[in-house]
């Protein structure tokens, strides 16, 4: 891994201290200590005049000053990583030190507030850099990490160019919102990964359990993960670096589905053509990628300043973005070096057609034998009215899938700039006041457009009201004002660092959203076509609405020391009183304590060939907090009479107890490395109590069904294992291979009110009120539930096996919970464990990054099945779906164990193999690269992805489009809008000069 | 200034815009309790002309005329309608199969939704009725109106929960203790101590104002009379001539007149291009029509407004896909509730009920042309309604069933209909006094008058005498749609016969079950405990 330097902390936290030991000094000597290989200066290395007890460290500029004693000549430095050197001073004043890495780095990890060296770190923190990265085609900075941190789920289900992944650390922390992790980019906490381009990502570090992520306090509970951009150096002169990468991804693993003539040889409706609609719907997408990037700096001052452009495709037709951003990073001092500055901003401008991921759901049940265009009806169709496409009229949840792509569209604009700067001021020796101000502001615009020849939402069945028009927008700031002191002083048994301060956030959010629709035709643009939309002159046809939020503030008291006996025996502990706007007034404010302890047994026991034998047991408490404001004050419906009177009713229930989720965490981990060897393994357990969720009240006395409430109780026991070995290493050939693997359990220990319930519905056609998730107190999350296949009746309808052998066979959807009828665990919907298999060789130049991932024990209902497989004979105009599953007669819908799939996968992720060039003249280096993302795939799972479904995000028929937040208790359902996977192959180049 | 000063006066420059601890949350983005518009109540927050639109209004959010909340509660298992399964759509669980075969259980989400709905609604009312700065006539309107909600209540769950303050909880109370509470609060608002003949109602603070959006003394009357028919069903004590005295007290008043000969109103629905779709809708199909505000035979109806009073989606329910293009439909509907083929056939020829309650045959286009299913499942593409069903389940198919038409469409109809639904309006009242009075004299021909009248209107031939059974058959043909047949089975004694796709069924099954999820919510030292049966 590389070594971090100075210019990476944007919060200092090594400081100078003097050992006042001598009276009697004689010779000054000053000087700065470097990297060798960069040329970086290095913070916290010691100086010690040799034989003596005098010594220093050096500064945040690497740079130290020291009185020799009379009779004394030389200077020993040393620094973790780095082979230690014995200088002799030779009556020089001034003399600059390089350091060479020694054979074990001892890495500086940035945690909250600071950072730490990595052996004092008592709990279990992950440091990644740019060469543990994925490679190939990603925009997604949560790509990045995909698989390589044990405990980090990150998944993507289907190739999205617009998605975000779903990242979960330890499994699901809360059960309401904000179950993402905390993101802090450069310091700045609640950063959005949405504004970091990759290429300008230095390291990530993932802050796992609540020890670490305590300092964050009311929103450490998901885990945090620390982003460190790349800094400036001032090596001289200004070095350039060039990024750029042509990627063509297909689309694969789209759901099997009959074709033409299969489809009317099973008695479907022929509509006389032949058509694969995925086919039509898809493409081959092409995308490219250029990033530049300038570094340099002189005297006191440093910058970087970087460029990317991404002009991305989906493989589904229509879809993709172009973005381009920007980042400066600026570091300088003043005041006589005591006041250091480091300024950053970013900028990213993002164009998305965000495109409709239906026509893939509807590509997969369109009849097959209808045609494209309405020209090639079997009968009289009038297809000027669906813009030249053909529809299949009269039938329920079926749209052609080509109209929906081509004639619609969802154009998105983004905008983010960030700024934020970090004040270190040197008030003296050991101490530093940090002052932190920072800006985000993100504005989001969208256009969905329906045109008057859209049968899907743009009504063109209708004889009026044809097209619609829905605009949305939406601003939101963060400020953030910190301020803390750093202080860092030798108690003699070791080294004490405190860190103490204060902090204040504030967002503010608005969106507006009004659609209208009725336009006379599609001849001008539609946004000149809105003053002539006839909605505006009918009453009720407009919609409107418009947010803002309240002042959303958190506030919050911090403090923390941290303790190094002898390098021996660590000790960090930290507070964190916070509060927020968003609690009950009774409960805004939360205490979030900390404390861990780590011994490094190798070194105080001598422990003879262990290089490192760290044993550490961390606990701490962290919260999370709602996503909404307001969620604990009474809010009321506007009610409009038809006499222009106004009125109101209840919409939602106060509840002034309403208090922040608090997960209690204790992780026990075990550090070792051994010559080539080096492994980490992680046990904890967390409980997270007061969850809140929109919870089922009794309405006789609220007046609403529903209203947020703390609620329950979660437990998470896991276990996490890295494992890194150097299975060959000569100066020629290099093999470095590593494993991650994770496995954790989530048992719901309370659930007030509703401590049995089923979730996650099915949905139309046909099968609404047929829930597949149980949730259930005392038991594990993500059970899959449902009655068993026993076969096939005359009728063509699935027999139910019967369970519990009382004679009757009990399956209907709404029995799900009585306790005669036939219903078991069918599958769980998280994995049992995960599997992230890295593999680096070198051969002289070439290089070959190899990463598998896999992830085993979870299933997935594939709804595509439970819908489109049987042999409805009264549906013959929706395509069959058919896998070797099908079974044959079968000619009911009806959810059954039968479509829940076992979706373990083992696959190649990414296979890059490139190659360094050494150039001379106008360019230093480059490197080319060729990179396979999903190259192959095992699973037995028949859907489009096996990979595990975290969050739910509900049924969706009939063209509506999906809203509102997922859920995350109904994990391992499949949904019809799956946007398919693709494969890609990318071609990258590197060029530094 | 030195270094040290310059960096501390710089912090303090920087500091003191944030140094703060103050959490308040205002909510600007949210109407709150303490919204503060002119002449707007919040929930009856002041006199403004508003103070009772959201307690009115709470009727469209009950359920009263769309899908899964009291109306299909009502209808789906009684033998007037079902929804059939068609293929993979409209199975839904079997929710619908269980109600059509009284199979439902606690968990079954229209019989959770109806108890929610009914609930919130509850709710608004009692913002209202204890609001002191509401006068007597608007609380008056407001309790009546909160007890005819706890008749819903009784009337379909049994032993529930009187609450009458917002946010208190109370025990369960028993059906006849509701009852009790239902009749006590109407007896109140009509300014009397009972039902009786000649009573004065002067001292009602209830008005005579017939405006049907508003409950006056004889809306209050006719939801007195509804709670006193089928007061043997709640108590095990018949209460007839409470019932029929009611009714009389109504008729008497002379506010109200059939809707018959002369009453028509402009049809709405009509195709320029067909011309058997006549100009105007009279009689009986006026009562129901799109434009029927203001009909002589309202008493009390809910404000349904395609703008401003959404919430009645009966041409979405009821109608195949395609008959989006014969009334030039806003969207597609949804192909679901249809009626028995032997309550259709009740129906005999020539009865303007039976033309006016249901859509059958081939349907026609707005420019005339057959309309047409892409997707038939019968062989012919022409959209053709056939009262008979082949199957309840699962292979219903898609164009089985005459369809619920009473409650007409006009064209270029939106989601939500204009069409007011009556709560209380005279023909029901006719026929509520003739069936008091029958039972009473222990003769179904006491009241044949009232019902003759109907069968004028509906100009079919007079009744010469008359049974219970014919009485039922009647009053179904007579109420059909207007959510009143599951409680008329019940108190014939007929609603666990078994009839089409339909077992007999046990008789707890008169009282729907206590919902699981509220057995659950509720507070343990206020518990919810379930009725016999489930």
């Amino acid at each position: 891994m590389k070594k971090l330097h100075a210019r990476n902390l944007l919060a200092a936290l090594f400081f100078l201290f003097f050992v006042m030991g001598s009276s009697y000094a004689q010779q000054r000597v000053s000087g700065t200590v470097y990297d060798g290989e960069t040329n970086e200066t290095l913070i916290g290395a010691n100086v010690l005049v040799n034989g003596t007890t005098v010594g220093t460290i050096t500064d945040i500029d690497g740079s130290f000053s020291i009185n020799m004693p009379e009779g004394t000549n030389e200077l020993v430095v040393s620094f973790a990583g780095y082979s230690e050197q014995v200088i002799a001073v030779d009556g020089r004043s001034n003399i600059d030190i390089r350091m060479a890495a020694g054979e074990l780095l001892d890495e500086i990890v940035v945690v909250g507030y600071g950072s730490q060296s990595e052996k004092e770190i008592t709990s279990s923190v992950v440091s990644l850099d740019a060469e543990d990265f994925n490679q190939g085609d990603i925009s997604d900075p949560a790509q990045l990490l995909q698989g390589k941190v044990a405990g980090l789920q990150v998944y993507n289900r289907g190739g999205d160019p617009n998605g975000r992944s779903t990242i979960r650390l330890r499994g699901i922390s809360t059960v309401g919102a904000n179950v993402q992790p905390l993101v802090v980019i450069d310091g700045i906490i609640g950063g959005s990964l949405d504004n970091v381009d990759p290429n300008d990502i230095e390291t990530i570090n993932v802050l796992k359990d609540g020890s670490a992520a305590a300092i964050y306090g009311s929103r450490g509970s998901s885990g945090v993960i620390i982003v460190t951009t790349k800094k400036g150096s001032n090596s001289g002169e200004a070095k350039f670096s060039y990024n750029g990468q042509l990627v063509s991804a297909s689309p694969f693993n789209s759901v099997a589905v009959l074709d033409g003539d299969a489809f009317v040889a099973a008695g479907g409706t022929d509509l006389g053509s032949r058509t694969n609609w995925t086919d039509e719907v898809t493409r081959n997408a092409l995308s490219h990628l250029h990033g530049l990037a300038v570094t340099g700096g002189s005297g006191n001052t440093t910058y970087r300043i970087s460029g990317n452009i991404r002009d991305v495709q989906g493989v589904l037709d229509n879809t993709g973005f172009q973005q381009f951003n920007t980042r400066l990073n600026l570091n300088t001092k003043a005041l006589n070096d005591r006041l250091s500055i480091d300024f950053t901003s970013s900028y990213t401008n993002r164009d998305q057609q965000a495109g409709f991921d239906e026509a893939l759901r509807y590509a997969v049940l369109y009849n097959p034998t209808a045609p494209v265009f309405g020209d090639d009806s079997p009968f009289p169709f009038n297809s000027d009215q669906f813009g030249g496409y053909f529809e299949t009229l009269g039938l329920f949840d079926s749209f052609n899938p080509v109209s929906i792509i081509q004639q619609n569209r969802n154009d998105g604009k983004r905008r983010e700039f960030n700024m934020g700067a970090l004040f270190g001021y040197k008030i003296s020796d050991g101490l530093t006041a940090n002052f932190r101000i920072a800006q985000q502001q993100t504005d989001f615009s969208n256009v969905i457009y329906y045109p008057t020849t859209s049968n899907f939402n743009g009504n063109a069945t209708s004889p009026l009201r044809k097209g619609l028009a829905q605009f949305y927008n939406q601003d939101i700031e963060t400020d953030l004002y910190e301020g803390y002191l750093n202080y860092i002083t030798d108690l003699g048994l070791g080294s004490l660092t405190l860190t103490g301060g204060y902090s204040y956030q504030q967002e503010n959010f608005n969106d507006n959203f009004f659609q209208l629709g009725d336009f006379p035709n599609d001849d001008l643009d539609f946004s000149n076509a809105i003053e002539t939309s006839q909605d505006l002159q009918n009453a009720g046809f407009i919609a409107a609405n418009s947010n803002a939020s309240p002042d959303a503030k958190i506030i919050a008291f911090f403090g923390r020391a941290n303790l190094n006996i002898d390098d021996k025996l660590f000790v960090n502990a930290s507070l964190r009183r916070e509060g927020s706007t968003k609690l009950g007034a009774d409960n805004r404010w939360g205490l979030f304590p900390a404390l861990g302890v780590g011994v490094d047994l190798g070194r105080m026991m001598n422990l003879n060939g262990f290089d490192l034998f760290k044993v550490r047991l961390g606990y701490g408490v962290t919260g999370s907090l709602p996503g909404p404001s307001g969620l604990s004050q009474e809010t009321r419906n506007i009610v409009n009479g038809d006499d222009g009177s106004v009125s109101t009713n209840k919409a939602r229930a106060a509840n002034p107890e309403l208090k922040w989720e608090e997960k209690a965490e204790t992780t026990l981990g075990i550090e070792v490395a051994s010559g080539r060897f080096s492994g980490v393994l992680d046990l904890y357990t967390r409980d997270i109590d007061d969850f809140i969720l929109l919870r089922n009240v009794d309405v006789a006395v609220f007046g609403v069904p529903q209203r947020y409430e703390n609620v329950g109780a979660l437990n998470t026991k896991g276990v996490e294992l890295a494992l890194n070995y150097d299975v060959v290493q000569n100066s020629n050939f290099n093999w470095n291979t590593g494993v991650v693997l994770s496995s954790y359990t989530t048992t719901l220990n309370e659930f007030v009110g509703d401590s049995i319930q089923v979730t996650g519905n099915l949905g139309a056609p046909g099968q609404n009120g047929t829930n597949m998730i149980r949730i259930a107190v005392g038991e594990e999350i993500g059970q899959i539930w449902g009655p068993v296949y026993d076969g096939v009746d005359d009728n063509g309808e699935p027999i139910f096996a019967d369970l519990n052998g009382d004679g009757m066979r009990i399956g209907a959807a709404d029995q799900a919970l009585n306790p005669d009828a036939d219903f078991q665990v069918l599958g769980n919907g998280l994995p049992d464990f995960e599997l992230g298999w890295t593999n680096n060789i070198t051969i002289g130049d070439w290089g070959i990054n190899a990463f598998f991932r896999g992830a085993f024990g979870h299933s997935l209902v594939n709804t595509f099945r439970a819908f489109y497989e049987p042999r409805i004979s009264t549906q013959s105009s929706y395509n069959f779906v058919t896998t070797e599953l099908a079974v044959d007669g079968l000619t009911a819908a009806r959810y059954s164990s039968l479509y829940v799939e076992k979706a373990d996968f083992f696959m190649l992720d990414n296979l890059t193999i490139s190659r360094g060039i050494n150039l001379s003249g106008a360019l230093d280096n480059a490197r080319v690269s060729l990179t396979f993302r999903n190259p192959f795939i095992l699973t037995s799972y028949t859907g489009t992805s096996p990979e595990p479904s975290l969050v739910d995000g509900g049924a969706e028929d009939n063209g509506q489009r999906l809203a509102g937040d997922g859920n995350v208790l109904a994990p391992g359902i499949e949904r019809r809008n799956n946007f398919f996977n693709q494969r890609s192959i990318t071609f990258g180049l590197n060029l530094n000069f | 200034m030195n270094n040290i000063s310059k960096f501390l006066f710089a912090l303090a420059l920087l500091t003191l815009p944030f140094a703060c601890t103050d959490l308040e949350e205002d909510l600007v983005g949210e109407i709150t309790t303490d919204i503060a518009i002119d002449g707007v109540s919040s929930g009856g927050g002041d006199t403004g002309g508003g103070a009772l639109t959201a307690v009115y209004a709470s009727l469209r959010d009950a359920g009263t005329a769309n899908h899964g909340g009291y109306y299909a509660t009502q209808e789906l298992p009684s033998d007037e309608m079902l929804i059939a399964a068609k293929g993979g759509d409209w199975f839904d669980g079997g929710i619908l199969i269980e109600l059509h075969r009284h199979t439902y259980g606690a968990n079954h989400a229209f019989i959770n939704g109806t108890w929610a709905q009914t609930y919130s609604a509850i709710n608004t009312c009692n913002e209202a009725a204890n609001n002191s700065s509401l006068d007597a006539n608007q609380i008056a309107q407001a309790r009546a109106l909160r007890a005819y909600y706890y008749w819903r209540l009784m009337d379909l769950y049994g032993n529930v929960k009187l609450i009458t303050q917002p946010e208190t909880d109370a025990q369960q109370s028993t059906r006849e203790e509701v009852f009790n509470f239902v009749e006590s609060e109407l007896l109140d608002v009509l300014g009397v101590s009972a039902i009786t003949s000649g009573m004065d109602l002067s001292n009602s603070p209830l008005s005579e104002d017939p405006n049907a959006y508003q409950i006056n003394r004889y809306a209050a009357l006719g939801i007195l009379a509804k709670v006193y028919l089928n007061a043997e069903v709640y108590t095990g004590t018949p209460r007839w001539g409470e019932a029929a005295m009611a009714s009389a007290a109504i008729m008497d008043s002379g506010l109200y007149q059939l809707c018959g000969d002369g009453c028509s109103v402009t049809n709405l629905g009509k195709r320029a291009a067909v011309a058997s779709d006549p100009d105007e809708l009279s009689g009986y199909a006026a009562v129901f029509a799109p434009n029927n505000e203001g009909n002589p035979e309202h008493i009390f109806t809910v404000n349904y407004d395609e703008v401003t009073g959404p919430n009645m989606n009966f041409s979405q329910m009821n109608l195949h896909y395609s008959s989006q293009f014969t009334w030039n439909l806003e969207s597609q509907p949804w192909n679901g509730y249809a009626t028995l083929e032997e309550f259709y056939n009740s129906y005999e020829d020539g009865d303007a009920r039976k033309t006016a309650n249901f859509i059958v045959g081939e349907q026609l286009d707005f420019g005339g042309s057959a309309v047409l299913d892409f997707a038939s499942d019968d062989g012919n593409l022409v959209l053709n309604y056939n009262p008979n069903i082949n199957e309840l389940a699962p292979n219903s198919l898609r164009e089985a069933g005459a369809r619920p038409g009473k409650f007409s469409f006009k064209q270029f109809g939106r989601n939500n209909m204009d069409n007011d639904y009556p709560i209380v309006r005279l023909g029901d009242v006719y026929l509520t006094r003739a069936e008091a009075m029958g039972r009473m004299a222990g003769d179904w021909n006491a009241g044949l008058q009232f019902v003759n009248a109907l069968r004028a209107r509906a100009g079919v031939s007079e009744y010469a005498s008359i049974d219970a059974d014919e009485f039922l058959a009647e009053r179904g043909r007579e109420m059909f749609q207007e959510a009143s047949r599951r409680t008329d089975l019940i108190r014939f004694g007929r609603y666990n016969d078994a009839w089409w796709e339909k077992p007999a069924s046990e008789s707890f099954r008169n009282i729907m079950p206590i919902p699981f999820d509220q057995i659950q919510a509720a507070d343990p030292a206020f518990p919810l405990s379930q009725n016999p049966g489930y």
